[in-house]
């Protein structure tokens, strides 16, 4: 019965050439690349369809009825699954064994899964970067993502008057995802001011077909008369039972209000954080990046980390967008396939993938510069948030106590505030609060002239989202799965 | 750069020095301590901060070194009451919850650990009960039947580690004390017949002579005296807790084994840490210390066992943190021979003895009697022998090693 030091060696392993976790756009295009060379690989992703959340697939009845909002991602899957490549669906992966390197997942019954490969790619893709106003627990109001997640695959809206705001080209996109539902979209509050001829915006037009897109978004949104109040930020939302309405202010001054909008619901996200806890768990080398303060893998080119065998692609390497993302996965393929195989890639398709990475490189450079940088829009908002503000909402922790403790005890240090204040420690594991508790901490900290903060995220821990503890059994072996028999 | 003077510069701003900071503050010293980090960050701050009183520890297999429990109980007694009267000490609440614990068995051999452990506590002053399986499960229906035996006693139980380390250095402010964070100390010197310590880089440097310095830096203890020319045999480790998400079950009480790493108990948002000194995977003195999935899958089973309700739960964080420790199990205090004005202090169950340690201390510095006899628990028996022959430093890790694989019912 004693379990002793060693005795996790339970449950499924598998061994592959390649294990690629995350089947977004990044994940499929490497895995696809991959197996038609004849590499065994494996493809994780914690929901039950391969997609991610670009190529989410639509539910079956949605589908039947309106078709597929994205046929590419669904040509995709279907080359991935054709090349032999191994699908796990409804697989988490949570953790890294004490060896480093073998990867710990769950499958959808939550048994434990470990994986070994001689390659590892990272597509663990990106969440929402959020921050709090009073009012943002409303029901009603929710990110741009979960609205175009609800639009997209279940043809479902979040209201029928909707604000959204934030900062980003991504609104755009979900703001015509409602119109076409028929949702009244009030109104757009851009914290920036982006949408206004200039000549660093002519730098597109060596972009025809990204241009393009954003110019259809932005066509369309002006047919449906949707107006867009730049340098605008939510002030907070009011309601009793449910979101009614979402006053705005202006970036510059976020604690004098401007406008009141009647709403049912609000959808508030200031674009995108890469996800990289799994590549930090394996030890892979990130740096803080100044303008968005989120942690990047170091990589080269082809998306190799600071680990040999490691590689990070997609949103997880930083933020670029679809193409983007399908051009890195594209290229740690090529990157593989030269170490690993024998195989060629023909130098026209290798140039092909090189030139679109670079193009669209500058292309998320030249767009990231029409928004304001993220680390810059918070000095503006962290200093202004209303100290009776909920910022954790797992731990219910509010703005005034993270700051009394981030000057106080903690000594302007993030992971001391999340110590003794517990925001960051539910089960969200920090995603919601972080950039506003690193936010809140930077703010008194520099106030106090005390420095500068000098941790600007939280550590990544294992688990990477909580784990039944069942799981956890069946690694000690079978002894400890008798339970109280 | 200019030189400051302080009564004692404390060394380390974690649950012991932010305690003996209070203590000297409060009986009118001007006292400095300097932390390397944040205050309360590494073992205090990564500690369940439980309070051990009934006696805890067995012969575990491999552990060579048993802790001398006879020994350590009447110190357990007196650490239990300072406890009765901190919070007020303190003139704020630390969360201070003495609801009792249960010390478990499920092996006839531990069984009769238990009957030892509790003729120890009688003559100690320390009250417990002895209960066999059923009794211990009527007590606490949350016991699985694998429980044969278990003991009771109402002096356990915890506080939050993180609110008592603030609140000391917070009481020690109130009385001029000073804290200086991220100042990690780079130099010990004799001055005189005191101390210079150096602390701190260019702008932020301090320099400061004192008569008196207490070097209660934790598993930084050894690395500390050997800036002032004093080695110490200390054996610092790295352990693990885990924490479950909240749990809509409520037990009050912290449970231990008698023969196994195992210490369990709900915090006040509802999470149980589940502890019991399981090692980490590395120690990392200069940053985190990486956690280990063989301690944590070995940790949870045995925790599943004895509290069966716990494997409906999910596992939410995991986290290792280091701390002092000496090859003979028992904590250090005391001055340091031939070093005057250098004290030391820390080791074995540094929380539950933060209260007392600090008293002890503030007492062997002013030269008056300590609340406790700790005269045979200070540093000289740690200080290295020199071998006649060849003056090579002795070494004897042996059993110490296998002690650090095994200290996992210890420290939580």
């Amino acid at each position: 019965m004693t379990a002793e030091r060693g005795t996790a060696v339970y449950g499924e392993v598998v061994e592959r050439d390649v294990v690629i976790v995350g089947g977004g756009p990044a994940g499929l295009s490497a895995a696809a690349r991959l197996a038609s060379a004849g590499l065994a690989v494996t493809i994780l992703d914690e929901q039950p369809e391969l997609g991610g959340q670009y190529y989410r697939r639509p539910a079956p009845a949605v589908a039947r009825h309106w078709g597929d909002h994205r046929p590419e991602g669904g040509r995709l899957i279907a080359q991935v699954r054709a090349a032999g490549v191994e699908c796990r669906t409804g697989h988490l992966v949570w953790g890294v064994d004490d060896d480093g390197r073998t990867l710990l997942a769950s499958d959808a019954a939550e048994h434990p899964v470990r994986l070994r490969a001689r390659r590892l790619v990272l597509a663990t893709g990106a969440f929402e970067r959020v921050f709090p106003f009073p009012g943002w627990q409303l029901p009603g109001v929710t990110t741009p993502g979960f609205a175009q997640h609800l639009a997209a695959s279940d043809h479902t809206t979040v209201g029928d008057r909707v604000v959204l705001a934030g900062s980003g080209p991504f609104l755009l996109p979900v703001a015509c995802s409602l119109i076409e539902l028929g949702v009244n979209v009030a109104g757009i509050a851009e914290a920036g001011r982006p949408y206004r001829p200039s000549l660093r915006a002519l730098g597109t037009l060596g972009h025809p077909a990204r241009l393009r897109e954003l110019a259809s978004y932005a066509a369309r949104l002006a047919r449906a008369r949707v107006p867009i109040w730049q340098e605008t930020v939510v002030l907070r939302a009011d309601g009793r039972d449910r979101v009614s309405s979402v006053t705005l202010a202006a970036a510059a001054r976020p604690t004098r209000p401007v406008r009141t909008v009647g709403v049912d619901a609000l959808c508030v996200g200031y674009g995108f954080r890469p996800q990289t806890d799994l590549a930090r768990m394996l030890g892979c080398e990130v740096r803080i990046d100044a303008a968005s303060g989120d942690a990047v893998p170091v990589t080269d080119a082809a998306g190799r980390a600071s680990r040999a065998d490691v590689y990070v692609v997609g949103e997880a390497a930083g933020i670029g967008g679809v193409h983007a993302a399908r051009a890195r996965g594209l290229a740690a393929a090529y990157d593989i396939l030269a170490r690993e195989t024998r195989v060629t890639v023909p130098v026209s398709e290798a140039r092909r993938v090189v030139s679109a990475r670079r193009r669209l490189a500058r292309f998320t450079a030249l767009t990231d510069s029409l928004y304001p940088d993220p680390a810059a829009l918070l000095a503006t908002l962290a200093p202004a948030l209303p100290a009776d503000t909920m910022v954790c909402r797992c731990e219910a922790v509010r703005a005034e106590e993270i700051r009394t403790t981030a000057t106080g005890s903690a000594d302007g240090d993030l992971n001391a505030t999340k110590a003794w204040t517990r925001a960051g420690m539910g089960p969200c594991q920090g995603r919601e609060c972080g950039f506003a508790v690193a936010g809140l901490v930077r703010s008194v900290a520099s106030d106090q002239g005390a420095g500068e903060s000098r941790v600007e995220v939280f550590p990544s821990r294992l688990p990477v989202r909580p784990v039944p503890l069942t799981t956890l059994l069946e690694l000690a072996g079978p002894e400890s799965q008798e339970g109280d028999a | 750069m200019s030189t400051r003077t302080a009564d004692a510069v404390i060394v380390g701003a974690g649950v012991l020095g932010a305690s003996v900071a209070s203590h000297l503050a409060r009986s009118g010293h001007r006292v400095l301590v300097l932390e390397r980090g944040a205050p309360g960050r590494e073992g205090s701050g990564t500690t369940a901060g439980n309070l051990h009183m009934q006696a805890v520890h067995t012969r575990r297999p491999g552990q060579k070194v048993p802790l001398d429990s006879a020994r350590f109980l009447p110190l357990q007694r007196a650490a239990s009451d300072r406890w009765e009267t901190l919070e007020e000490e303190l003139e704020t609440s630390v969360e201070v919850r003495r609801t009792g614990g249960f010390t478990v068995a499920e092996t006839e051999e531990q069984c009769q650990e238990l009957r030892d452990k509790h003729e120890w506590e009688a003559a100690a002053g320390i009250h417990t009960e002895i209960l066999d399986g059923d009794a211990a499960r009527a007590a606490l229906p949350l016991l699985g039947p694998t429980v044969a035996a278990a003991t009771w006693c109402d002096l356990d139980g915890y506080a939050n580690p993180l609110k008592v380390t603030p609140a000391y250095l917070d009481s020690a402010a109130r009385h001029g004390g000073r804290t200086v964070a991220f100042a990690p100390v780079r130099r010990i010197t004799r001055n005189g017949g005191g101390w210079r310590v150096v602390a701190g880089r260019g702008a932020a440097e301090q320099v400061v002579d004192t008569p008196v310095v207490v070097d209660v830096a934790g598993p930084w203890l050894g690395e500390i005296a050997a800036l002032a020319g004093i080695t110490l045999r200390m054996t610092p480790v790295a352990i693990q807790m885990h924490a479950t998400v909240r749990s809509s079950a409520t037990m009050s009480h912290l449970v231990q084994h008698i023969g196994e790493g195992l210490s369990v108990k709900q915090v006040a948002a509802g999470n149980l840490l589940i502890g019991g000194g399981w090692p980490a995977l590395r120690m990392d003195l200069a940053g985190r210390s990486a956690t280990s999935l063989d301690s944590l899958v070995g940790n949870v089973a045995l925790a599943v066992r004895v509290l069966p309700f716990i494997r409906d739960l999910r596992l939410l964080r995991m986290w290792a943190g280091p701390l002092a420790a000496t090859p003979d199990e028992m904590p250090v205090i005391g001055e340091v021979p031939g070093a005057p004005g250098f004290y030391v202090a820390g080791g074995t169950y540094a929380f539950s003895f933060a209260p007392l340690w600090g008293e002890t201390l503030r007492c062997l510095i002013e030269g008056k009697p300590p609340p406790v006899d700790v005269s045979d628990l200070g540093p000289g028996r740690l200080m290295e022998r020199r071998s006649q022959e060849d003056g090579r430093i002795q070494e004897d890790n042996g059993p110490e090693q296998e002690n650090h694989q095994d200290r996992r019912s210890k420290r939580c």
